[in-house]
């Protein structure tokens, strides 16, 4: 990565990429370990969702009479939902993680860390590998929930790691965008003020509802959703035959934004840097 | 130090009779109008948030609502959203509370020869004049998309008449809540309170379309009877029959949820 | 009963207060913030409550003030009881809390506009008098700005206007000054004694002795929810008596010279780093103490004698210094002289 901005002092005692995969990784187990010691700000991320996926499978299980729908979308309302919840389970989860972040940087605690003679890109990444950690097991709970609620993985077990991967892939996409903001803005309020956002974007994509089933400008901005598409993703793993499309669709595109966002990240870290 | 009797007189004119509860109570809905002028910033979000969630609603779940012979999906949610943002609104009241108590301009309030219904009654009426406007807004935006009204200017007079009840029992539950937990907390709790109060009735879909365990709850919960009243006039005729089991959900839930405020208020005087 | 009611209004003092107390918390963890206050404030005079912060002032203002209700105890404050007849003395009394509690999105105006109404006065008699308020208390110009672009000095002189719209005989300031500039203290002292010059009963609470030495015709001292001393500062001066003498000698020297300086007097306790002793005999035992120590082969650094000040009477009745003591660096107890602090304890 062109954006080397280890610590001197560390780069002289061992060779960097070392150094930024052994800081990465100390700072992903500590901030995994601070996520899961605060389960009341987790809490909204398991609850919310589930609770969505429950109330929209008791509301529109009527659904699953259409024909277009058990042909083309999913054998019942729930099978359909399960994608929806994780996409939400992990834009919540990558958000609030974000705050933390930015909070750390309020309250002064960032500063000190850059103080210190660990690599500052490890710094950024060791939070988004934490975001990814927390997502893989926040998937691996929502699927366990599901399954035992009914839901069935038509793809079988590749496409049960197909759905882990793309929450894996789209935590690490979010986290990274989030990071970029909070590191940027320095403000706990500003990453608050973009969770509307996430969720207007949320409601303007098929995570809720088939965007078969919209109309008018609802379903152009549904089309040029990437979420509408990367949930269509995970909704296959869940309904269809595996394919390659599924993939490209779930991984694909959260990879190209993940890129995007640690470049964003990574590139307002400097700034920050540079301004103090 | 004895309690003796000392040789002096006090002087006990006073110029205050103790207050005009009326005119209090008059005061202090002014005083909360001009904070939301004077900050809209802390009102704006629940402006904003009932004409999304209608919009988003309306367009993400649409075909479920029309599918079901329902005309356009705007005469479903334009009630919801109404009632809704009109609880959220509220909610401002148990903010602007904390904050005084924060300030400590409670204390002076507490401190007036005012009784302390007097109090109370001030911030839900405050609630009240609070809620016109996101109900106004949410009607507006469903007028210009086009809902119907088959029941004439009932329809309207039925979906404010629910908003501002569901407004106060909002206003009066977080009011019971603040004066107990005397933090932020009392509202996040609330607006959790109201979130599924709300969703776990025909939010959605009716009764009939349910299946399941919120079929169940959706029965038994007063909401559902509220949303009932609130959207006949926009499915059809306002009747009596679609009316009274809201209008005695709406009593009783008054009823209780004045009667937690006004002992909130007692025990924060102890 | 009714009969002893009456007769309390037209005989009693202003505030009293009888075994006041009030814990928080309950079982084990209740915290005695005040513990058994006993105070009389008389008829028109300016009454200074005095103690470090967290010492039970404001608690106990609550307490009078309506705003809390006592453990144990009984108040009567402009005749009435401050439990069973809140209302009455809420009409009788006005208060100016600590960190003037206004609405900083209000104008001063507007402000007073409400606390006329919220003490029952008519619209036209609340206008005139919050036009005679502002005037009096300097604010006119800026009575139509918002609270929040006040200075310090404003807002407390905003907030002793709102405390004086129904005319209260009895005042309850909190704290009035803590926190203002030099001027803006002044200004709000001649306020204060120009209202007690009119006849109004004043209570104030202090962390400034010489806020209390200034304006206070007697001063009670509270510390850990006691009163420890009540009286008029001149008379609690008296009663410390001697001058007090302040030496500082090498820290290694302490000891020694603490027990030489105990032949002269009471030990006293000082600021940090100085010893200090009440001079029996007055200022002319200073010569005998240098001698003796001296003798003793003792430098003395620094040489400092004070009559009796209200510090000395804080001191002496609570063990340590008020200026510049919080909670955080009060002394221990064996800096202060155990034994002593026991016994005036126990005199209360």
């Amino acid at each position: 990565m062109s954006v080397s901005i280890a610590d001197p002092k560390m780069m002289a005692s061992s060779s960097s990429a070392r150094s930024l995969l052994r800081h990465t990784f100390v700072l992903t187990r500590r901030s995994v370990v601070g996520r899961l010691r605060q389960p009341a700000v987790l809490a909204p991320a398991f609850i919310f969702p589930l609770f969505f996926a429950a109330l929209g499978s008791a509301s529109f299980n009527k659904l699953a009479s259409d024909p277009y729908f058990t042909a083309n979308i999913a054998t019942s309302f729930m099978n359909y939902a399960v994608a929806g919840a994780v996409l939400q389970g992990v834009l919540f989860g990558s958000t609030s993680a974000a705050g933390d972040l930015a909070t750390d940087i309020e309250q002064g605690f960032f500063e000190r860390l850059l103080a210190s003679p660990i690599s500052r890109t490890a710094i950024v990444l060791g939070r988004l590998a934490a975001s990814m950690v927390v997502a893989v097991v926040q998937v691996v709970i929502f699927m366990a929930i599901f399954v035992v609620a009914g839901a069935r993985i038509e793809s079988g077990p590749i496409g049960f790691i197909g759905l882990i991967g793309g929450g894996a892939l789209l935590a690490l996409a979010m986290s990274a965008m989030m990071a970029g903001l909070a590191i940027k803005s320095g403000s706990p309020e500003v990453v608050q003020g973009a969770f509307p956002l996430v969720f207007v974007l949320m409601f303007l994509s098929s995570a809720f509802f088939p965007r078969h089933y919209m109309k008018g400008w609802y379903r152009t901005v549904a089309d040029w959703n990437p979420l509408s598409h990367i949930v269509e993703g995970m909704q296959g793993f869940m309904n269809h035959e595996l394919s390659a499309s599924q993939f490209a669709k779930s991984w694909l595109i959260p990879f190209v934004l993940a890129v995007i966002g640690i470049a964003f990240a990574l590139r307002a870290l400097n700034n920050r840097l540079a301004a103090s | 130090m004895s309690n003796t009797i000392t040789e002096q007189t006090v002087n006990i004119r006073t110029i205050s009779d103790g207050a005009r509860p009326f005119e209090v109570v008059a005061i202090l809905v002014k005083r909360s109008m001009m904070r939301v002028r004077r900050m809209p910033s802390a009102f704006i979000p629940s402006l904003v948030m009932p004409v999304f969630q209608l919009i988003a609603f309306s367009g993400a779940f649409g075909f479920a609502v029309t599918s079901l012979g329902i005309k356009n999906a705007l005469d479903w949610y334009v009630p919801l959203n109404a009632m809704q943002g009109a609880s959220f609104g509220a909610l401002g009241v148990s903010f602007g509370l904390i904050n005084d108590m924060q300030t400590g301009f409670f204390d002076r309030i507490l401190m007036a020869p005012t009784p302390r219904w007097v109090t109370v009654v001030s911030s839900l009426a405050a609630a009240v004049v609070r809620c016109v406007v996101p109900i106004t807004f949410v009607v507006i935006v469903g007028y210009i998309g086009g809902m119907n009204t088959p029941g004439g200017f009932m329809a309207i007079v039925c979906v404010a008449i629910a908003s501002i009840a569901i407004a106060v029992v909002a206003a009066g539950f977080a009011l019971g809540l603040t004066f107990r937990m005397r933090n932020l907390g009392a509202a996040t709790l609330t607006q959790f309170a109201i979130f599924f109060t709300i969703f776990l009735s025909t939010s959605q879909v009716p009764l009939s379309a349910m299946s399941g365990w919120l079929r169940g709850v959706a029965r038994i919960n007063p909401m559902t009877n509220i949303l009932r009243f609130a959207r006949q006039g926009f499915l059809g005729d306002v009747t009596w029959e679609q009316s009274w089991g809201g209008i005695i959900a709406m009593a009783v839930l008054l009823i209780l949820t004045f009667i937690y405020a006004m002992t909130g208020i007692k025990k924060f005087d102890q | 009963m009714q009969e002893l009611v009456e007769y309390n209004l037209v005989t009693q003092a202003p505030i009293i207060a009888t075994g006041l107390s009030r814990s928080f918390g309950t079982g084990d963890n209740a915290i005695k913030a005040v513990d058994g206050v006993d105070l009389e404030v008389h008829q028109g005079e300016i009454f200074g409550f005095l103690g470090p912060n967290g010492a039970g002032k404001s608690t106990t203002v609550r307490m009078l003030t309506t705003l809390l209700k006592p453990s144990a105890g009984t108040a009567f404050v402009a005749g009435y009881d401050v439990v069973k007849d809140a209302d009455k003395v809420r009409r009788s009394i006005g208060v100016a809390l600590q960190d003037a509690a206004i609405d900083p999105l209000m104008t001063g105006r507007e402000l007073l506009t409400l606390q006329a109404v919220l003490y029952g006065l008519s619209k036209v008699a609340g206008k005139n008098r919050g036009e005679e308020l502002l005037e009096r208390v300097g604010l006119t110009a800026a009575a139509d700005r918002r609270v929040g672009t006040y200075s310090g000095g404003m807002r407390r002189r905003l907030d002793l206007a709102l405390s004086l719209v129904h005319e209260p005989t009895v005042l309850f300031l909190d704290e009035p000054t803590t926190g203002l500039d030099p001027m803006s203290r002044l200004t709000l002292w001649e306020e204060v004694k120009r209202l007690n010059a009119g006849g109004t009963t004043v209570l104030l609470t202090t962390q400034y002795l010489e806020e209390a030495d200034q304006l206070a015709d007697r001063i009670a001292i509270i510390d850990h929810g006691h009163i420890v001393r009540q009286g008029a500062p001149r008379e609690l001066k008296a009663l410390v008596g001697s001058p007090t003498l302040s030496i500082s000698v090498a820290s290694s020297e302490t000891d020694e010279a603490r027990s030489i300086l105990a032949r002269f007097g009471d030990l006293r306790p000082t600021s940090e780093g100085t010893l200090g002793v009440g001079l029996a005999r007055g200022a002319e035992d200073v010569a005998a103490v240098i001698r003796a120590l001296d003798e003793a082969g003792l430098k003395v650094r620094h040489l400092e004698l004070d009559e009796p000040s209200l510090d000395d009477v804080f001191a002496e009745a609570t063990g340590y210094r008020l200026e510049g003591a919080d909670a955080a660096n009060k002394p221990t107890e064996s800096e202060a002289a155990p034994e002593e602090k026991k016994s005036r304890r126990g005199r209360k």
